[in-house]
């Protein structure tokens, strides 16, 4: 077993971007806390294993990923979720893209609850992609690295994510009675 | 006209390809990308705020800590420097007083403290309503929650006379789950942890025996702990009230069904 303290120094630094992931996986705080600390006790279990220098972030949110993927299978949610909604997205192209009318201004009648919210209606690979490429700043090549995809399933499933929660936020528009139903 | 692929949109959005020429003579596409930019930047901006709570940090090496062994008092002694064997006096007081840390290592090693710190901290959530609570006075309702969530009934105190149950919940200890419920008392706030560790490991000393039943005693911050076994369980008693009253409450908890 490692030594925890070179544990603490090398993986505790990470808490909040892990945190952050751990919420757009789970979308609730106390799942997050438990998705985190599940994370960390697998990852110093697995310490001796690191190479000293190499992405520890990266390396910490492949093992979140996994951690979160295993709880959705257990609870019968996973390996279904995904492929359809990435059948049904894969198609072509629309032939006219969505409207908005003014997407800035609209996105700013949500809380960040709420766009939190919409983000975890996606699919977990989806969700994942996602919050690591826009909101992480992660390169396309370390979300494959991390994901365990090809870097242009990435940049597609990143493209399509973004679109989908897109819709959901403009569904969620409607019901507010914001947009008079454009699309 | 063929618009951009997901690729080349992604690579432009990303800025790791510079905007093609097709996006000045398609405004679908460039729509397209500010609708994205949009998203992008609203996403970004609704997760800025987000961090981990104070306690998470606190909770996460507690555990850590816990899962791995600290290394062994005797190991520390071996490694000290051979200066020392060149004045034997000085290198007798010394291992008396290496003796001595050695002893309150054992008390207060890490892996103690920590389940003491923690116990503190789930009182601490529970009683102020930080953490995702079960309300009820009802003690049924609360031997169901105990039942349902972690498998068994737990043992509460005499209620009335000032004692009334507030609530419980779950929480996270050393790697695993653990209910806990909150009391009023006449002498304040406190809760009641059931674990499956023992007290000594958790640091905690024998400090009395009443009616036959062990009582330990431990503390962390301004919390008193007292801690019995029962069923195989250990009911921890915290809070900020004096050490023989927690004990006492401890060896007054009755089955939920004899209240």
């Amino acid at each position: 077993m490692a030594d925890p303290k070179d544990f603490e120094k090398e993986a505790l630094g990470h808490l909040n971007g892990l945190y952050r992931a751990a919420l757009a996986m789970t979308g609730r705080r106390d799942r997050a806390d438990d998705l985190v600390q599940s994370t960390y006790l697998k990852a110093l279990k697995r310490f001796d294993s690191f190479t000293p220098g190499s992405n520890c972030r990266a390396w910490l949110l492949a093992i979140l990923r996994n951690t979160w993927l295993d709880e959705l299978r257990r609870a019968g949610r996973a390996g279904v979720v995904v492929p359809i909604e990435e059948s049904l997205l894969s198609g072509p192209e629309p032939v006219e893209p969505t409207k908005w009318t003014d997407a800035e201004d609209l996105l700013e009648n949500f809380s960040d609850e709420r766009v939190i919210a919409a983000l975890g209606e996606l699919g977990p690979e989806q969700r994942l992609t996602l919050f690591l490429v826009d909101v992480e700043g992660l390169s396309h090549e370390e979300v494959a690295e991390i994901t365990g995809v090809a870097v242009g399933t990435v940049k597609s499933r990143s493209g399509r994510a973004r679109e989908k929660l897109r819709e959901r936020l403009l569904d969620h528009a409607r019901q507010l009675g914001l947009t008079g139903g454009a699309r | 006209m063929s618009h951009l692929t997901d690729e080349q949109f992604e690579e432009i959005l990303g800025g790791t390809a510079p905007a093609d020429a097709h996006l000045d003579a398609c405004p679908a596409c460039r729509r397209r990308l500010a609708d994205h930019r949009a998203i992008r930047g609203r996403l970004r901006e609704a997760f800025a705020s987000v961090e981990a709570g104070d306690g998470l940090a606190e909770r996460i090496r507690a555990a850590v800590r816990a899962e791995a062994p600290a290394p062994s008092p005797r190991a520390r002694t071996v490694a000290r420097p051979a200066p020392w064997r060149r004045w034997p006096a000085l290198a007798a007081a010394a291992m008396i007083v290496l003796a001595i840390g050695a002893a309150t290592l054992v008390v207060t090693s890490p892996e103690a403290h920590a389940a003491q710190r923690t116990l503190a901290e789930i009182h601490q959530a529970a009683a102020s309503g930080e953490v995702q609570f079960h309300t009820t006075a009802d003690t049924t309702e609360l031997a169901e929650y105990f039942r349902d969530k972690l498998g068994f009934t737990p043992a509460l105190p005499r209620l009335g006379q000032g004692m009334a149950i507030r609530g419980c919940c779950k929480a996270h200890f050393r790697g695993g789950i653990v209910g806990s419920y909150v009391v009023d008392t006449p002498k304040g706030v406190i809760s009641i942890i059931v674990v499956n560790d023992m007290p000594a490991s958790m640091g905690m000393t024998r400090r009395a025996a009443t009616g036959g039943q062990e009582i330990w005693a431990g503390a962390f911050a301004r919390n008193q702990m007292a801690a019995a076994r029962l069923n195989d369980r250990s009911y921890c008693a915290v809070g900020e009230v004096p050490w023989p009253f927690l004990a006492d409450l401890l060896t007054g908890l009755v089955p939920h069904d004899e209240q």
